[in-house]
């Protein structure tokens, strides 16, 4: 630490930090606009001058260009200083066309503030304006050049947080302004950081345009509701209507550090969309028609209670939510397990990878899983493996490229596809394997690894418990470099460096996305991934960690919250007489007694085979989500009862019986559990839409109705509950979550010792997929950046930026199919068809056609059956 | 030493040839030079004569050009002027042929090293024209005498000797040490002392360190780096050799502006045949030392001239100063270690390092060591590149070397360092040349371009004019620079214009002051300096268009009256033909008249006026 004074006050900062920066956290004010904390420094605006004293001499100095040095004395306010920076002001306010009454900034501006912080007086000059027409080329974000005062920050937050560098310096001079190469209309990734951090209002968010001013928004914090970061964002109401999504109250707010992507930022309007589900629906006669809670309730309670006389519980099916709050879905299952008597409650994200939470378990039990995204930030190496970060989950490759900014990370990106990651660095590795060799790969890292002795192999050896079953593992012929590079098309050279910055990383993020997760062998390259980072770890010291990509906001915690058949709460496994006996206790109900069935297949197999007659839906869409489109189409046709509770009436919805409308995360308070497991609070921005009512409650409504008694009045009963009697969550608590959020697994650190690692050997022989004649393309499914589900599906300006899912092919095989870029093609398997245009591209390789799954309005689960899904595509006439 | 033999030249010139030598510089090239060559060429086959033509870079007499040199065996070398190609036979059959010197076009002779023993009579020697007196040639030595496009004219006139002297002979060390006891300052315009900058460089540990040229030279009116680089392209290419040895650099760049095509070709050239001769690339002269040097060539901006800025341009970014610390030589290009020095500072490294520490600082003042070589233009006789000790007066340069202001008309100042620099009056004729002694005038080193103005040059004009080049050249980064010199611009014209007020002069004085405080590097820091000291030493031509609405040299156009000066005009009627509307009126007997009812003023009559008879 550094001690210096400023401005009289001593204080202490650490070594390379800026005068600027220990003024601003010590309370002291430096007039500044161009410097930003998670920048990096830039020394355009020339207005936190300082006095600076060393060694007896007085100077002046820029104060975010000079670091701190001991003994320095600092005069943030002298006669000359103020003379000087006043008259930079002055310049920039000859330049600024001073048009503050039409601008939405005007009330939030650095510059306003600025200018009046230093009570500036009518200045010495005429005007010299720019006269530069506004650009406006896309549905979000406009920018007018002539109220620019060049502080760059946009600029680099596009570069170094976003990583997309659509924006960059044109001209010279006085008509120097910020642009797209070639004036291009704005192609990014649409993540509004240059709103976020403009100190003027040159960037503008196009969505909020004249609706509010400033000082009227009431701000309220809360957790994103899209991807499974679960990054802070700032709800703007007015008159209890969403405004617009800012991140920027608190220099890093929460654990996106204020950095937000497309959805975060821009999809809010589907809250106050009018196609929100604003009374309960029954149908009649083949319609919905509204209705009221109490004869929607009725009618549920009589329809259930028949169902289970007449079939037993069994015979009803719940399907939580990955995106309701974990009260919503520890209320779901509790129903389901005790009202409704039955132990089929799932959810889509456990129907799509069953071994998923076992994986996670496992890796949480031998102390290798991760604890905190914000971690990545010190990561020497970070290796993605089938992991599409900047569309799956942007915010976490804006924490890589910082870690790569700040720490110089290496950065190895494995996946079948050439995702895109944008960023300035040289230590970028590519590992484009053919699909079906990933686990190969793995083992041949492995390898690697113990054929150089990159890591201590006695200890790995002393510390894992079957280190030789490994090691017979690793001597298949099948893993000669050679061969292996083959099979996976990777150069040796490739796979050799991948190895050891792996191996030799200070500190390693293994980061497991849902090209693996999903993938029908992915349970089996998850183990392989899993021995590999126990290597490492045993063989060298705990360095390395591993994050298993979580889609939505609460897929973490719906699985925790125990809307699996197989676990209570907690991962208590059912089957436990004593976990039955402590659960039984504790709701005083009792558990449904009906043998498991996950031999014949999930809650949709069931209802195919009118094993189940009753399907409840909470908050999910699977006609559409669910990956196999047909089965679950089959399942809802022959379900006798289906109710479904949500804020849209989707696909789903309208198969329902009875629709009952939901509230969104900004009507209700909760929490939601994200990647790494940390448990983080909502906050009620504004009251609920319609008569629409939060899941819990309506579950509770229910739960009376059929003559239980919940006696929850906030969902703060509810976390106390869990807090109880769910043993991960053990000592959550809603006023400490305000703060910081609870990370479940840090506490289970604490408490337990993680296990002897066991290695699972994957002995099965892989191959590269390969196609069928009269289907010749593999169909490979992923997220998108700018559409989640039904959420971004109701936010206009969202269908406004991306309105068309495309089906992506490689350029040589678009050029042997005759098809061009934009031409609309038929995409056929076996089980079905869908049409979209196409844009060729060499992000995927040949073979291959990538659809994203984000798009709702986009059946492509018409297509999938179980496994890989074989396609031809042909041009349509 | 495999090499070894490629350390001796090779002679490829004949001795008992005739030479005939042209100046092939761009001043050369400008003025005619091809032509010339190719008539001589012509000529040559014509007449049936022998000669080994040459062609060689500027030899300072820019005003001379095209200049052709003459040697016969045995006899000096012989200069001729402002040669065109139609007096190319009466040259090569008079003096080729027949071997007389053609006096008509002769200006000067020079002995040749070895060669040229016999001496013409009545001609004055080179050394001891009078633009030449004065001068001390230590870095053009070889500009304008050697054939910069073979390294073996180089190598013959003493080149790479200092190169294996220190690579046999010195440690790194030993070569900072030296270079600091000769006091060299960067030749830039900064006056950075070159051993501490390259003991800066020398103290960090990187995997990569680099040496740069910057040859980025924008100034208007400067053109020492580009005439040294034409002329001597080996000396810039030993001096950075021995700098990246001291500094231990792995690689170096010359960034040089793409402006300079020729520049740009000849040290190409050089770098291959330096290359080919183990000068450069790997294990220079068979020692473990390995430099390559890369040609970046810049898009233009003369920001990037800057040293920062110049870095990144090289890195592929936009060229934009940045804030220091970290100073270049702790975090420079691709943020390694990296020295940044001037064409002309390399240029007097191995002269240094040949005749020792000792012997260079007897040259220059007590701070400013060395020689400094200018480009003299303006309203000059002799304009040129001249090559003058530190500490010579300014009255030395402009009268005896530049031979004063032609058309007898008088000195009024002389703006020294192009647009950041300032210019300096009549009262500062005797004040001496160094870093100190300028900066405390208000002007500056600079690069070193010296334009001399008369007394019908506006200083307000003028100051308009590089203020104008200055705001045009901004990066645009920071506000003092990219809006203060508009501002500044602004209230010039408006003086220019007749519509100054007298506290504009107060506004402008304290706008400099604050432009270079606040700018954040050294263009918009020294943006203001023409501004200033022409309010400082020509205040009243300020007030004079300020208060009388009147323009004293009859410059700004808006300011024209449009009257005639009855004691100026020659009665040559010349205004009184141009005149669209007929609005004069005179003859040869009577003074020119004009009528204001009729005048449009277009200005015409004031542009064909040879006698600035009308104001």
């Amino acid at each position: 630490m550094i001690n210096l004074k400023i401005d009289n006050k001593v204080v202490s900062v650490p070594k390379g930090t800026n005068i600027f920066k220990a003024a601003k956290d010590n309370g002291i004010y430096i007039p500044g606009l161009c410097y930003h904390p998670k920048l990096t420094q830039y020394g355009g605006c020339r207005l936190c001058m300082v006095e600076v004293t060393e060694r007896g001499r007085s100077r002046h100095r820029f104060s975010c260009a000079q670091p701190v040095a001991e003994g320095m004395v600092v005069k943030t306010k002298t006669p000359e200083t103020e003379k000087y920076t006043k008259s930079v002001m002055e310049y920039l306010l000859a330049h600024h066309p001073l048009d503050c009454p039409t601008c939405d900034k005007s009330g939030e501006c650095g510059l306003q503030e600025v200018t009046h912080d230093l009570k500036l007086k009518p200045g010495r000059f005429k005007s010299a304006r720019l006269d530069e027409p506004m650009r406006r080329d896309n549905p979000l974000l406009e920018y007018n050049s002539n109220r620019c005062i060049l502080c760059s920050r946009c600029v680099k937050v596009c570069k170094e947080i976003a990583g997309v560098a659509a924006i960059d310096y044109q001209n010279r001079g006085f008509k120097t302004v910020i642009g797209t190469a070639f004036d291009k209309p704005l192609d990014c990734s649409f993540c509004g950081g240059c709103v976020s951090v403009c100190p003027t209002g040159s960037w503008q968010d196009r969505t909020l345009k004249f609706k509010a001013r400033p000082w009227e928004l009431k701000k309220t914090p809360t957790i994103c509701t899209y991807c499974a970061v679960g990054c802070s964002l700032v709800i703007n109401t007015k008159d209890k209507e969403v405004m617009r999504v800012t991140a920027d109250e608190n220099i890093n707010l929460g654990i996106n550090e204020s950095n937000l992507c497309v959805k975060g930022k821009f999809g809010h309007e589907f809250i106050n969309s009018d196609k929100r589900i604003k009374t309960p629906l029954i149908k009649k006669g083949g319609k919905l028609r509204p209705a009221s809670w109490e004869d929607a309730l009725e009618h549920i309670s009589n329809r259930f209670r028949e169902i289970i006389e007449k079939s037993g519980g069994n015979a009803i099916g719940g399907i939580g939510s990955e995106k309701c709050t974990n009260e919503d879905n520890y209320l779901f299952q509790k129903l389901c397990r005790t009202v409704l008597g039955t132990n089929n409650v799932d959810n889509i994200s456990n129907m799509k990878s069953p071994s998923l939470n076992r994986l996670i378990n496992n890796s949480v039990a031998y102390g290798m899983a991760s604890t905190s995204l914000e971690g990545i930030e010190n990561a020497d190496t970070v290796f993605f493996v089938g992991a599409d970060i900047s569309e799956a989950h942007p915010v976490v490759g804006s924490m890589v490229r910082k870690a790569i900014r700040v720490n110089k990370t290496k950065v190895i990106i494995a996946n079948v596809r050439n995702v895109e990651f944008g960023c300035e660095t040289k230590n970028l590795l590519r590992l484009n394997y053919k699909l079906g060799t990933q686990t190969t790969l793995i083992n041949a890292m492995m390898k690697v690894i113990v054929d150089e002795k990159l890591v201590n192999l006695k200890k790995a050896a002393d510390k894992t418990e079957n280190f030789n079953e490994l090691l017979s593992s690793l001597r298949s012929s099948e893993l000669g470099i050679k061969k292996v590079s083959k099979a996976t098309n990777i150069p040796e050279d490739s796979i050799n460096a991948a190895a050891t910055s792996i191996a030799k990383a200070g500190n390693c993020y293994v980061i497991c996305g849902k090209d693996i997760e999903e993938d029908p062998s992915g349970e089996e390259t998850i183990e392989a991934l899993m021995n590999l980072c126990a290597l490492v770890n045993k063989g060298d010291s705990d360095k390395v960690s591993i994050v298993f990509s979580r889609e939505n906001n609460n897929s973490q915690g719906v699985n925790d919250m125990g809307v699996v058949p197989e676990f209570l709460p907690g991962y208590l496994d059912i089957n436990d007489p004593e976990n039955r006996e402590v659960v039984e206790g504790a709701w005083g109900a009792k558990l449904s007694s009906d043998p498991l069935e996950q031999k014949s297949g999930d809650i949709f197999d069931r209802a195919v085979k009118k094993k189940i007659k009753a399907l409840y839906v909470m908050g999910e869409n699977p006609i559409v989500n669910y990956p196999n489109g047909k089965k679950v189409k089959d399942a809802f046709k022959k379900a006798e009862f289906i109710v479904v509770q949500d804020s849209f009436l989707t696909e789903t919805a309208q198969l329902a019986d009875v629709v009952l409308p939901s509230s969104t995360f900004v009507e209700k308070g909760g929490t939601f559990t994200n990647m790494v497991m940390t448990v983080q609070r909502l906050h009620k921005a504004i009251p609920q839409v319609g008569d629409s009512k939060p899941d819990w409650q309506i579950i509770c409504a229910l739960a009376e109705k059929m003559g239980h008694e919940y006696h929850y009045t906030t969902s703060k009963d509810i976390v106390d509950e869990i807090g109880k009697g769910v043993p991960i969550y053990e000592g959550i608590e809603v006023n400490r979550l305000r703060r910081k959020g609870f990370h479940w697994i840090l506490s289970l650190y604490y408490k337990t010792k993680a296990e002897r690692y066991q290695f699972e050997i994957t002995s099965k022989k892989t191959s590269a997929i390969k196609s069928n004649k009269k289907y010749p393309f593999i169909l490979l499914t992923g997220s998108s950046l700018r559409h989640q589900g039904t959420y971004s599906r109701y936010s206009e300006s969202l269908v406004s930026l991306a309105s068309e899912c495309f089906v992506e092919i490689n350029r040589k095989d678009a050029k042997k199919a005759k098809i061009t870029d934009g031409d609309n093609v038929k995409i056929e398997s076996a089980q079905g068809n869908i049409k979209l245009n196409v844009k060729t591209t060499s992000r995927v390789p040949e073979g291959v056609a990538f659809i994203s799954e984000d798009y709702e309005w986009v059946p492509v689960n018409n297509l999938r059956g179980d496994g890989y899904t074989n396609v031809k595509i042909s041009k349509t006439k | 030493m495999a090499k070894k033999k490629s350390l001796t030249a090779k002679k490829k010139v004949t001795p008992k040839r005739p030479m005939i030598i042209v100046g092939m510089g761009t001043c050369g090239l400008g003025a005619g030079a091809k032509a010339v060559l190719e008539s001589i060429e012509k000529e040559l086959k014509k007449q049936k004569q022998t000669a080994d033509v040459i062609s060689t870079g500027c030899i300072g007499l820019c005003s001379h050009e095209v200049l052709v040199d003459v040697a016969m065996p045995d006899y000096s070398r012989v200069t001729y002027s402002k040669v065109k190609p139609d007096i190319i036979p009466q040259i090569i059959e008079e003096h080729v042929g027949k071997g007389n010197v053609v006096k008509k076009y002769a200006i000067s002779q020079m002995p040749l090293n070895g060669r040229g023993v016999k001496q013409y009579r009545d001609l004055p020697l080179f050394d001891e024209l009078d633009q030449n007196k004065n001068q001390v040639k230590v870095v053009t030595k070889n500009c304008g005498i050697i054939n910069p496009e073979d390294i073996d004219e180089y190598i013959m006139s003493g080149g790479y000797k200092a190169l294996e002297k220190i690579l046999t002979k010195m440690t790194p060390k030993d070569v900072i040490t030296e270079i600091g006891k000769s006091g060299l300052r960067g030749r830039g315009g900064g006056g950075f002392d070159t051993g501490w900058k390259w003991e800066s460089t020398a103290k960090y540990v990187a995997d990569q360190k680099y040496i740069i040229c910057n040859a980025d030279e924008g100034d208007p009116g400067a053109f020492m780096d580009r005439s040294l680089m034409e002329g001597d392209p080996h000396a810039l290419l030993e001096g950075m050799v021995i700098g990246g040895y001291a500094t231990g650099s792995t690689s170096g760049y010359i960034y040089i502006r793409a402006e300079y095509p020729l520049a740009i070709e000849r040290l190409k050239i050089a770098i291959r045949q330096a290359k080919e001769r183990g000068y450069l690339g790997k294990n220079i002269l068979n020692t473990k030392y390995s430099l390559d040097i890369i040609i970046k060539e810049g898009a233009g901006a003369f920001v990037c001239g800057e040293s920062t800025a110049l870095q990144f341009s090289i890195e592929g970014k936009r060229g934009m100063p940045r804030t220091r610390p970290p100073q270049s030589v702790e975090a420079g290009l691709w943020d390694k270690p990296t020295c940044l020095n001037n064409v002309e500072t390399f240029a007097n490294v191995p002269i240094i390092i040949n005749q020792g520490a000792a012997w260079y600082s007897k040259i220059g003042t007590e701070k400013s060591k060395g020689t400094k070589i200018f480009a003299l233009t303006g309203n000059i006789k002799h304009a040129g590149l001249i090559e003058v000790p530190m500490g010579i007066t300014v009255r030395e340069i402009v009268f005896d070397i530049g031979g004063g202001v032609p058309k007898k008309k008088k000195f009024k100042a002389v703006q020294i360092g192009g647009p950041s620099g300032g210019c300096l009056p009549e009262s500062y004729l005797d004040s001496p040349i160094d870093y100190e002694s300028l900066k405390s005038a208000g002007a500056m080193m600079g690069s070193g371009s010296l334009v001399v103005v008369d007394e019908t040059t506006c200083m307000v004009d003028m100051a308009r004019f590089f203020l104008d080049f200055c705001t045009n050249e901004s990066c645009g980064k920071c506000p003092p620079c990219r809006v203060g010199t508009v501002l500044m611009l602004d209230i010039l014209n408006r003086i220019t214009q007749g519509e100054g007020k007298e506290e504009d002069l107060d506004v402008l004085e304290k706008m400099s002051d604050e432009v270079r405080t606040m700018s954040l590097c050294g263009l918009g820091q020294s943006a203001p300096n023409p501004v200033k000291s022409t309010i400082r030493y020509f205040r009243d031509e300020y007030l004079a268009h300020i208060r009388d609405k009147e323009c004293p040299t009859a410059t700004c156009v808006a300011l024209h009256k449009y009257t005639v000066i009855s004691d100026k005009c020659t009665k040559c009627t010349l205004c009184i033909k141009n005149c669209p509307v007929d609005a004069i009126s005179g003859s040869r007997e009577e003074a020119a008249f004009i009528d204001k009812e009729k005048c449009i003023e277009c200005n015409l009559c004031y542009d064909k006026c040879n006698f600035m008879a009308i104001k």
